[in-house]
């Protein structure tokens, strides 16, 4: 049997200086549609370079929503969608085929495993890998809620979507960010652009506390990312705060802020068991995983009803 | 096809701080040949968790091929090469620390026999004693085993000489041979692809030599799980092979 055909999607937006890797890692599909976002930089012309259509659109408030216009455009039987600071590996060709070939009749979609990266570094703990993404799959069997940040449904059903064990590959490798600095600076522009509720009545700065507490808590997994992790448990306790901190500004009149009654409180909010849940599960996701395989095997050895 | 002299190969599963040393003693060896520029160093992680950190190797002047899945010694050679296509081939593993005059010594042994299409290199363990001055061949099961191994250095003349075979951990291949043959068969878990490669090649009519001027050093078998790939390595090859090669005198 032919090997299905695969177009590749990629979105853009002044992405010049990851594309290159992204787009060099896809050169084998069938088809590759670059969709751009009004870039100023060079991100078209690399685009052009690698063979690419490029489809040149306005500027969406979010990329999700813009997605399912494009997907549906494709021609291919199966989609790969990449973002533009992502890239497959050397022997991605012969893996997605392989997947395809073995999975592609029991499944209409596949969420593959992902690296993400901070500078150099693979991010292990607190549940970063192997942090599924949809991204392979079968045409119009995949739909993106147009909203931020939310995960894309599986028309057909949750059962017809496998999640890849990173173990027969491929994974998506994520730069994430170029060094702690970027963390750091996005967070911060995130928590600066972001929608604060406006009602100074409902404002609990304990409860921003509370979020810190938890962020220093449960993400810091030395055993999985050495000092890199304390780092990033302290940024994002920094941003909960930062948060509190944007919030209680934008308000009118700006409540009490009662940051140190709101100490303990936060400390309260966040039961000592979940902490020791969460972190359990974070480090023993393989385990997790190895569970819901084993659990899933028993299910298909249940009797088919109907 | 490109217009480099030399792509050197290095799979690579984990290991990076063997690795940096191997990428190092390398680099020190390309330099004294004086063909560091025209040559391509290529680290292939063969599925390392967590992947290889791609400025480190580009830091010890290698590019980095990244393979998701755990794939045979063979493959991961065979894709290098394709990607990376040049003038010769030197397959080396991650623990072999070559010896600046190395690299020169096999250029110049293919440079100045045509009819030579192999060349392998003098390797010694960390305490001296022989790991590779070349292949030879036993009667019944016994088949290829490395000449003098173990025993002490001063026993094996200095002289390059001609083998049936040569192991892959530093080996040097002319792009014409290589094509010819298809690269390395990937039918080998891990072993043997090597000497398989060797034999198909005297079936060619290629020649096989090993250089023993320079000792490079050679940890051997660091891989971890490569002891338990051996076994079905050597039965493939011998239901293949035995009775097809000379046995050494």
């Amino acid at each position: 049997m032919p090997n299905p055909k695969i177009t590749g999607i990629v979105h853009t937006r002044d992405s010049a200086a990851t594309l290159e890797a992204a787009l060099a890692s896809l050169a084998w599909v069938d088809e590759l549609m670059v969709v751009d976002m009004e870039s100023s930089d060079d991100s078209v012309a690399i685009a052009q370079r690698h063979g690419a259509v490029v489809h040149q659109i306005e500027i969406a408030p979010r990329i999700d929503g813009v997605r399912n216009r494009f997907v549906a455009k494709a021609s291919g039987d199966w989609v790969l969608v990449l973002d533009s600071d992502e890239y497959l590996s050397d022997d991605a060709p012969e893996l997605v085929q392989r997947l395809i070939a073995k999975q592609g009749q029991k499944h209409d979609a596949f969420a593959l495993p992902r690296y993400n990266y901070l500078g150099e570094q693979v991010l292990l703990g607190g549940g970063r890998h192997p942090d599924y993404q949809i991204r392979l799959f079968k045409q119009g069997t995949v739909l993106w809620p147009d909203a931020h940040h939310t995960l894309p449904v599986v028309t057909t059903g949750p059962s017809r979507l496998w999640d890849v064990p990173p173990s027969h590959g491929p994974h998506i490798h994520h730069r994430n960010y170029r060094d702690l600095r970027q963390l750091i600076s996005r967070q911060l522009d995130y928590a600066l652009t972001d929608m604060y509720p406006d009602d100074p009545g409902s404002f609990d700065f304990a409860a921003y506390l509370a979020r810190a507490h938890q962020q220093m808590a449960m993400r810091s997994e030395p055993e999985a990312d050495g000092d890199l992790s304390q780092a990033m448990a302290l940024v994002m306790a920094w941003d909960a705060v930062m948060r509190g901190l944007i919030h209680w500004d934008s308000l009118e009149p700006r409540p009490p802020l009662n940051m140190l009654d709101g100490f303990p409180r936060a400390a309260a909010q966040v039961p000592r068991w979940e902490i020791r849940l969460r972190r359990y599960l974070g480090r023993h996701l393989a385990l997790r995983h190895l569970l819901k395989a084993v659990l899933a095997r028993l299910r298909a050895l249940l009797p088919k009803r109907g | 096809m490109s217009s480099k002299l030399l792509t050197v190969i290095i799979p690579s599963r984990g290991m990076l701080p063997m690795l940096e040393q191997c990428l190092n003693a390398l680099g020190r060896s390309l330099e004294a040949a004086g063909v560091r520029e025209q040559s391509t160093v290529a680290v292939v992680d063969n599925a390392s968790h967590p992947p290889l950190p791609p400025k480190r190797i580009a830091a010890a002047g290698a590019e980095l091929l990244r393979l998701d899945a755990h794939h045979c010694f063979a493959l991961a050679n065979n894709l290098a090469a394709r990607r990376r296509p040049a003038k010769h081939y030197l397959l080396l593993n991650n623990d072999v620390l070559v010896q600046p005059e190395t690299i020169g010594e096999m250029l110049a042994l293919l440079e100045r026999n045509p009819q030579v299409g192999i060349c392998g290199a003098r390797m010694v363990f960390p305490n001296g004693s022989l790991q590779h001055t070349g292949v030879v061949f036993g009667p019944g099961k016994q088949g290829p085993y490395h000449l003098l191994r173990t025993r002490p250095s001063h026993l094996m003349s200095r002289t390059d000489r001609e083998f049936q075979a040569v192991t892959g951990a530093c080996m040097l291949i002319r792009h014409v041979l290589w094509q010819e043959l298809g690269g390395l068969v990937e039918d080998y878990p891990f072993g043997l692809e090597d000497i398989d490669f060797c034999l198909r090649a005297r079936q060619k009519g290629w020649r096989i030599f090993c250089c023993q001027g320079s000792e490079s050093l050679h940890f051997e078998a660091m891989t971890p799980g490569r002891a338990k790939l051996d076994e079905p390595s050597r039965a493939l090859f011998m239901s293949r092979w035995q009775g097809r090669y000379t046995i050494d005198g």
